[in-house]
Parts: structure tokens; sequence; C-alpha cells
């Protein structure tokens, strides 16, 4: 094989692939790649929810233990607030996952 | 729309469908380089390919446009192939190629000779002639890709060329 034999022959182009499943696949991996920010902010989201709620109960159980409810309505309002903190961060959790 | 312009879009407002054609348009080629590079592994040159193509997504900020699109993404695929070479066992050779490819029914005898001989060459050299040649960049830009002098560039295309006349002349 002489020079300008091989030249031709290296400069074949290379074959065509086709791009649907490789393209598909790409997307997809793509779109996992831009939900990973939302995901660590779901479970960090997660994490700060289940410390309101331990809190919650450490606070149920002493109010309980220690003051009859009702008494006070000043007593109420930690409970009231922990619980809307929870229902918030359920929210952002839930919004987190659906992006 | 060429393929600056699906850059801009896809740096610019995070175009995720703008970055889909780029993808389209490049793929073929990234796939058939690693293919080369990878002695025919199919699943490794395309998993490789996957991971070029995330990288480029996750870096065509940095892309300033210095060369063309394609040039960027063999570079980012060459050394993607560097790094999983080095990881690679010495003991662990990759898959025997029979030098088809799945787009290789009907095509000339003479590319299956060549896809066998090329898997004969050390990769660099396999990398620089495909490069150079199938991809129809210029030696510089072929030395930018690989990250290499021109010089040692020049030496692979060089010797890979010797050792294809050799090794065609034998199977001829």
């Amino acid at each position: 094989m002489n020079d300008t034999e091989l030249d031709a022959l290296l400069a074949t182009p290379l074959p065509e692939r086709d791009a649907g499943e490789f393209s598909v696949l790409l997307m997809e991996r793509i779109a996992q790649h831009e939900a990973r920010p939302a995901r660590i902010l779901a479970w960090i989201t997660s994490g700060v929810m289940l410390v309101v709620i331990a809190a919650a109960c450490v606070f149920g159980a002493s109010a309980i233990g220690h003051v009859e409810l009702g008494d006070d309505s000043t007593h109420l309002l930690v409970p009231a607030a922990l619980l809307g903190l929870t229902l918030i961060l359920s929210y952002t959790v839930l919004q987190s996952v659906r992006e | 729309m060429d393929d600056r312009e699906l850059v801009e879009r896809a740096v610019q407002s995070r175009d995720v469908a703008a970055f889909n054609l780029l993808a389209r348009q490049n793929q073929s080629k990234v796939r058939g380089l690693l293919l080369r590079l990878t002695r025919g592994n199919h699943a490794l040159a395309d998993d490789l390919a996957q991971e070029t193509f995330l990288e480029a997504w996750r870096g065509i900020a940095n892309f300033r446009g210095e060369s063309s699109f394609s040039t960027w993404l063999y570079r980012i695929a060459y050394s993607r192939f560097l790094m999983q070479a080095r990881k690679r066992k010495a003991d662990e050779p990759l898959d025997d190629w029979d030098g088809t490819t799945p787009s290789s029914e009907g095509q000339a005898q003479a590319r299956i000779d060549l896809d066998r001989a090329m898997k004969k060459l050390a990769p660099a050299e396999s990398a620089a002639l495909t490069l150079c040649f199938a991809l129809g960049l210029s030696n510089t830009e072929a030395a930018d890709t690989m990250q290499i002098p021109l010089g040692t560039l020049k030496s692979h295309v060089l010797r890979g060329r010797e050792k294809l006349k050799v090794i065609l002349g034998d199977q001829s």
C-alpha cells in the first residue's frame, strides 16, 4: 500500500452512528444531574424537619408533664409554631422532590 | 442552526434542548473517535462518550470559542479516555475487536482492515491519525486536543502511518 492509498483510507469518514438511544440516555443523565441540587435540598429539609418534629415531641412531653394545657394560651404558641414550621418544611420537600 | 448559536443558547439560558441538538450533531464523531481509542469496545466507548457530553454540559460556560465546539469535545473525550485507561489494570485488556461496527455492514473491506490494523497501534498513534485524517483536524488542533507538543503529534502520526503500512501490507 502506498502513501496516497493509505491517506485516502485514513481520511474515510468514521461510520455514522444513530443518535436516538444515545441522545435519550444523555438527556436522562443531564436531567439527573440537574436535579441533584433539589435532591440535596430535599434531604437537608427532611433532616431539619425531623429535628423540628423531635423538638415538638420533647416540648409536648414536657408540657404534659409540667403544665396543664389550656391554662395559659401562650403555651400553645410553641407547638403551633412547630406544627406550622413542619408543614412549611413538608411543602418544601414536596416541591424539591417534584423538581 | 450552527454549533456557535446553539452553544450561546446553552450557555446563556442553560437550554437543554439546544445542548441536545449539539450532542446529536456531534455524537457520531465523538463516539467514533472513542471507539477507535477503546479498540472497538462499543459499551466502553459509548459510556465514555456519555461522560464526555455530561462533562461538556457541566462546563459549557467555560467554553470560550477559541476552537470549534467539536474540537473541544474531542479534547474532553481524549482526556476521559486517558483517565479511564489509567484506572484500568494492565491485566485487564480491552475486548477483542473484530473490526466491525453496527453500521459497517456492506462497507468496504478496506475500512474493516483499517479498523483491525488501528487496533494494533498505540492509543496515542490511533488518536493522532483519527483526529488528523478521519476527523479532519489540523496538526495544531490535534496537538491541542491531545494536549501534546506539535512535534510529538507529528511523531505519532508518522509512526502510526509506518506501522499501518506494514500491517496493511502484510494483510494484503
